[in-house]
């Protein structure tokens, strides 16, 4: 357990939120649409100069913004790349985040990285691996980090833990939040044949501090048909029932709407932002 | 060995030797083969790395062109793997590599082309500086400019190729066919590739001009960097050099301990 209260992160609004890539940097700032909040990827700005930091610097005077992470490999059994770590701090000193994010995975080992979001195998050894890195970083960083269930697309022989007791497991023994990301979760039940709905609702409200939705592609190939977390399209329908169904039960969280291959103008990905905002909406006119 | 660091070794081993049969047997196979799902994390891993080349590497890839470039980077990606959770770190070693490259010695400017593309690259992400304070520097006394020092803007870099590889990387930036004939014998090519507020800029320097910011970013005081830079083109102005590159800000601070 961290040995200080962890300081959460400038207030956010229980509102959508869209990712800001490159080519919108210019009409964000143009036509400030109407979104809650913005989040980046943290690594992007690692370089603490030039056009990305210019931009971000300005985007934040303008809007809350959350710093996700791709790169920490918490998972992983080699140390902690403190260099990485103090990039870091040095960026949620600089842009003051309202959250901070990384994954439940791993993507490096004896130094090398493949720069992917690896799976781990959900057993008491991986946990208690898991739970240290997680409050390691938060001490680190002096506060407390968000983890988000990736897609995946294998399940280990060795797992005897469900993935949903897993991160519910970390959040309890760290004090982390969950960023819990409800396209995942229908990719990962699709590919391993489990069923989202149990998943989603065996996630304590308390922990959940920011959803993600984003569109998956759907592979067909001659052994059979998975479903790939690319980032690429609209959210699909089939996840929004599920998204309703999470707020139905937690309230509403900021979320994310995460468009960022094949990215549409601004205008088009505000609008599936606008559709989140609807759903939080049409449940609090419902509840009213 | 702990388990969960056996199995993290033993996936990365089966990913970038690419051979997902030493890793399937400990991956469920309910629905889908579990090396249909492995090909998956493999088909990831290999296109992100090569698309993060293509990304820094433009050119190099124009002039060797697609399936060449492809088959080069997953070569690249195991010879000179990620060491960074960061991606815009990965392909430093690519001039190197590909100045080894039996396939590509038809095109003996590669490497250095590649080598220009990646300080472009760092120019973009590199931290910002304040400009030298010229006013500090005209107070510096007689007996201290001995150990006069400058040091270079983060955002900087120098590439010297005896080739003409300015003219090379501009003629394949657009998609636009290349327009004049290059002639490889057209000389050294001595540049700076530096930030100007926000914008990227490829300049061509004098060879002396070269040895003067080369000697600087090496740590060398002024007097050392000027007998380097006379050494090197004795015509080099340097008063009018240093004067240029402090107004351009390409020398951003100094220092006399």
């Amino acid at each position: 357990m961290a040995s200080r209260p962890l300081e959460v992160g400038a207030s956010i609004p229980a509102r959508a939120g869209i990712g800001l890539r490159a080519p919108h940097y210019r009409d964000v700032l143009d036509l400030l649409p109407r979104v809650g909040w913005l989040e980046v990827h943290s690594e992007n700005y690692f370089g603490a100069g030039g056009r990305p930091l210019y931009y971000l610097e300005r985007v934040r005077a303008q809007y809350p913004i959350s710093l996700h992470g791709v790169g920490l490999s918490l998972g992983s059994t080699d140390a902690l790349d403190l260099l990485h770590l103090s990039k870091l701090k040095e960026l949620i000193d600089r842009i003051e985040p309202c959250f901070v994010s990384d994954h439940l995975a791993w993507s490096s080992v004896n130094g090398r990285y493949l720069n992917d979001l690896l799976p781990l195998p959900y057993t008491e050894e991986a946990l208690a691996h898991f739970g240290r890195r997680v409050e390691q970083v938060q001490e680190f960083l002096g506060r407390k980090i968000l983890v988000e269930n990736p897609s995946s697309y294998l399940q280990y022989c060795e797992s005897s833990i469900p993935e949903w007791e897993f991160l519910r497991a970390v959040a309890e023994i760290t004090g982390c939040g969950i960023l819990l990301d409800v396209n995942n979760v229908y990719v990962s039940a699709a590919n391993h044949g489990f069923d989202a709905r149990r998943y989603v609702d065996s996630i304590p409200a308390r922990f959940v501090a920011e959803i993600h939705l984003a569109g998956f592609t759907r592979n067909v190939t001659n052994s059979g048909e998975i479903l790939i977390d690319t980032h690429s399209k609209p959210v699909a329908e089939e996840v929004w029932p599920l998204y309703a169904r999470v707020l139905d039960r937690i309230g509403e969280v900021p979320t994310l709407v995460e468009w960022d291959t094949d990215l549409p103008p601004l205008t088009r990905l505000v609008a599936e932002a606008h559709r989140a905002d609807s759903v939080m909406e049409y449940r609090r006119a419902r509840a009213a | 060995m702990p388990a969960l660091r056996e199995l993290q070794q033993a996936l990365a081993d089966a990913i970038f030797t690419r051979e997902p049969a030493r890793f399937a047997a400990r991956v469920r196979s309910t629905g889908l083969p579990g090396a249909a799902r492995l090909q998956v994390y493999q088909n990831n891993v290999f296109i992100s790395l090569a698309q993060a080349l293509a990304d820094v590497y433009p050119v190099v890839e124009r002039l060797v062109g697609e399936e060449f470039f492809h088959q080069s980077a997953r070569a690249f990606i195991r010879r000179c793997p990620s060491r960074s959770g960061n991606l815009h770190d990965f392909g430093r070693e690519l001039a190197m590599f590909l100045r080894g490259l039996p396939d590509a010695r038809h095109l003996p400017y590669l490497g250095d082309v590649a080598a220009l593309e990646w300080a472009y690259h760092e120019v973009f992400h590199a931290a910002d500086a304040a400009p030298l304070d010229v006013e500090r520097l005209a107070q510096v006394s007689e007996d201290a400019q001995d150990r006069l020092r400058f040091r270079l803007h983060p955002a900087t870099r120098l590439v010297a190729s005896g080739f003409p590889v300015l003219a090379i990387w501009e003629a394949n930036l657009g998609d636009e066919p290349p327009g004049a004939q290059i002639d490889l014998d057209a000389g050294a090519d001595y540049l700076l590739v530096a930030r100007r507020d926000l914008d990227r800029v490829v300049q061509r320097l004098t060879q002396g001009e070269f040895a003067l910011l080369a000697e600087i970013a090496g740590g060398a005081t002024l007097a050392r960097a000027c007998d380097r830079a006379t050494a090197a083109d004795p015509a080099t102005d340097i008063e009018a050099a240093v004067r240029r590159f402090v107004a351009d800000r390409t020398i951003a601070g100094f220092h006399h301990f």
